[in-house]
């Protein structure tokens, strides 16, 4: 392969990695308690800007910008979800993308902290290490690729002892039926509620890392076609399944790279077949492969 | 000052008489249906295109153009129910919310091909002349977007609770199944509510587009604020619905003049959330529907 060429696989492969990371964190909410929320986008923004902000203007070093990032997001959602967690079903998908819609007002009007459309340029390339001890600056693709990859082993590890254990189940009670849950003891809203927190300070942790990688972060970056990726990656592969979401955000990452489509037929294409998943195969690619596989 | 603050609040009205039509058709949807319809913006935004299409490359003249866009969405409407509904509604609500969302990114970047990103501008005669009322000033157009509204939610109400169709959508949001057991015939129910929707929303599209601008993007954010105006006004309950968007309009004409005129849109949220704080089942709520 031409240098060019490699780079160009190497980025793709960043991308993977952060988008899976990202729609681990949303299954977290949707696949696992059940909460179809659509304000992803939100905290990934507050994540974004606040590791973009403190880097830029503070001129915070790496780890504490997306130590931040990570409890600003984590404290948005929480704060967020005491409101919206007020509303069921439907009303609760509707009200979180509302919320979604006005952080992304936000953004692009408090131009005074965001910069609006003028985005927040000329964000530094993460620097590693402990204090005092030797620093490693990340300024190569192949190094942000072991970064991202690093950054997709946590979200992984986190997202397996959530969705296993003692915890896991009571998340999973709580999906599957909300009033035997109750019964149970188990209180579904502080189950969801710390899964939405959970997801929303993971999702703050990647906008972070996004950023650092970009060096530059817009408002556009947290639209609703970022849910709209979000939910094609997780329900493409498999609601709730950890093999089912990475296959996913491989696929939608790896897809429209060998299709080379334009944006505007790339989000007809991503609306049709998400249209066909949901109603063919809910389960997405991982509920085919069970079926064929307790069929045989 | 007097005149101004009439006129932020004929502002409001015509933005809240749009909110309201797309808004009834929702909860029209939502009574019937159970199901919310996330592209019901998308239905607003193509009768939008039909009406520009008629009125400005077919001269049609604009009050047969005006009916046009209904006439056209109604068959529209019919046609979304009896494919994405219909294949759609055995599932769980999960489901449906991720269809229609994933149909109205179709139907909006369909649109953005098709038509192109630049605005529409559509301009009647109607909208260019003012009417004069001691200072309060205002464009006919906004006139006749309030007379219309009127007389669409009478006949709105007229069709609900008086005629056969109406009965039976009534009865149907309060129990499908033993609607389905007396012999309603549920799906061509459905798809009357469907159409009644959609003629909703090409109406106010036919009838506000002369005063805004036409954009392949512009039924996103309204089916949200039509949908906020759904929760505050008692999830389903069409004069609810109606109500609150009237709401909704108002203050954002008056927060977008003398508190912020950039962040006029997040007002139907901030109103939403605040109604839910308060009272969980909106301002309205009931048991009954529609």
């Amino acid at each position: 392969m031409a240098p060019g060429q490699q780079r160009y696989v190497v980025h793709v492969l960043i991308f993977t990695a952060l988008f899976a990371a990202l729609a681990l964190s949303y299954d977290l909410v949707v696949g696992h308690v059940g909460s179809l929320s659509l304000a992803h986008p939100a905290f990934f923004g507050v994540g974004a800007y606040t590791a973009a902000i403190l880097s830029t203007r503070a001129a915070w070093p790496f780890a504490a910008d997306l130590a931040a990032a990570v409890v600003a997001a984590g404290l948005v959602a929480a704060l967020a979800g005491v409101p919206l967690f007020r509303l069921v079903e439907h009303a609760f998908a509707v009200g979180t993308l509302g919320f979604a819609l006005v952080a992304w007002i936000v953004a692009t009007n408090w131009v005074e902290v965001t910069r609006g459309p003028l985005c927040i340029t000329g964000i530094p390339k993460p620097v590693v290490g402990v204090p005092g001890g030797p620093a490693l600056a990340i300024a190569t693709l192949p190094a942000y690729y072991w970064l991202a990859l690093a950054a997709l082993g946590v979200v992984l590890v986190l997202y397996r002892l959530l969705t296993t254990f003692r915890l896991g189940r009571a998340f999973h009670a709580v999906r599957d039926n909300e009033v035997l849950a109750a019964s149970a003891g188990i209180d579904p809203l502080r189950y969801r509620m710390l899964a939405f927190t959970i997801g929303g300070a993971l999702a703050g942790g990647i906008g972070a890392l996004y950023v650092h990688y970009l060096s530059v972060m817009c408002p556009e970056e947290m639209t609703v076609a970022l849910t709209v990726n979000l939910l094609v990656i997780v329900f493409l592969g498999g609601v709730g399944t950890m093999r089912g979401v990475l296959v996913g955000a491989v696929l939608f990452t790896a897809l429209p790279e060998v299709l080379r489509l334009a944006p505007t037929w790339r989000l007809v294409i991503y609306g049709a077949l998400l249209l066909v998943i949901v109603v063919r195969s809910p389960e997405g690619l991982e509920g085919l492969v069970r079926r064929r596989a307790s069929a045989r | 000052m007097i005149a101004d603050l009439l006129e932020l609040l004929v502002h409001g009205l015509t933005l809240g008489s749009m909110y309201a039509m797309v808004a009834a058709g929702l909860a029209l949807m939502l009574g019937v249906a159970r199901l919310i319809n996330f592209a019901h913006g998308e239905f607003f935004m193509l009768g939008a295109y039909v009406f520009w299409f008629a009125y400005r490359e077919l001269d049609v003249p604009y009050p047969l153009a005006g009916l046009l866009a209904p006439a056209v969405m109604i068959l529209f409407g019919m046609v979304y129910q009896r494919t994405v509904i219909r294949a759609i509604l055995p599932h769980s609500w999960h489901v449906q919310l991720i269809a229609t969302l994933a149909t109205s990114i179709v139907l909006t970047n369909l649109a953005i091909i098709v038509f192109g990103t630049q605005p529409k501008e559509v301009p009647t005669a109607l909208s260019s002349r003012i009417l004069d009322i001691g200072g309060l000033r205002m464009a006919w157009q906004r006139v006749l977007v309030l007379a219309a509204a009127l007389v669409i939610f009478w006949a709105l109400h007229r069709f609900v609770t008086r005629t056969r169709a109406g009965r039976a959508m009534r009865a149907m949001s309060q129990n499908r199944e033993a609607c389905a057991v007396v012999g309603v015939d549920v799906q061509r129910v459905a798809m009357v509510a469907f159409a009644v929707s959609a003629a909703l929303a090409a109406a106010a599209a036919a009838l506000v587009s002369p005063l805004f601008n036409i954009f392949p993007d512009m039924g996103t954010g309204l089916t949200l604020k039509a949908f906020a105006a759904v929760v505050t006004g008692g999830f389903g309950y069409v004069n609810g619905a109606i109500a609150a968007s009237f709401l909704i309009g108002v203050t954002e004409s008056f927060a977008g003049s003398y508190v912020s005129y950039a962040y006029k849109d997040a007002f139907a949220f901030v109103i939403m959330i605040a109604v839910l704080l308060w009272r969980p089942q909106g301002l309205f709520g009931r048991r009954i529907g529609i």
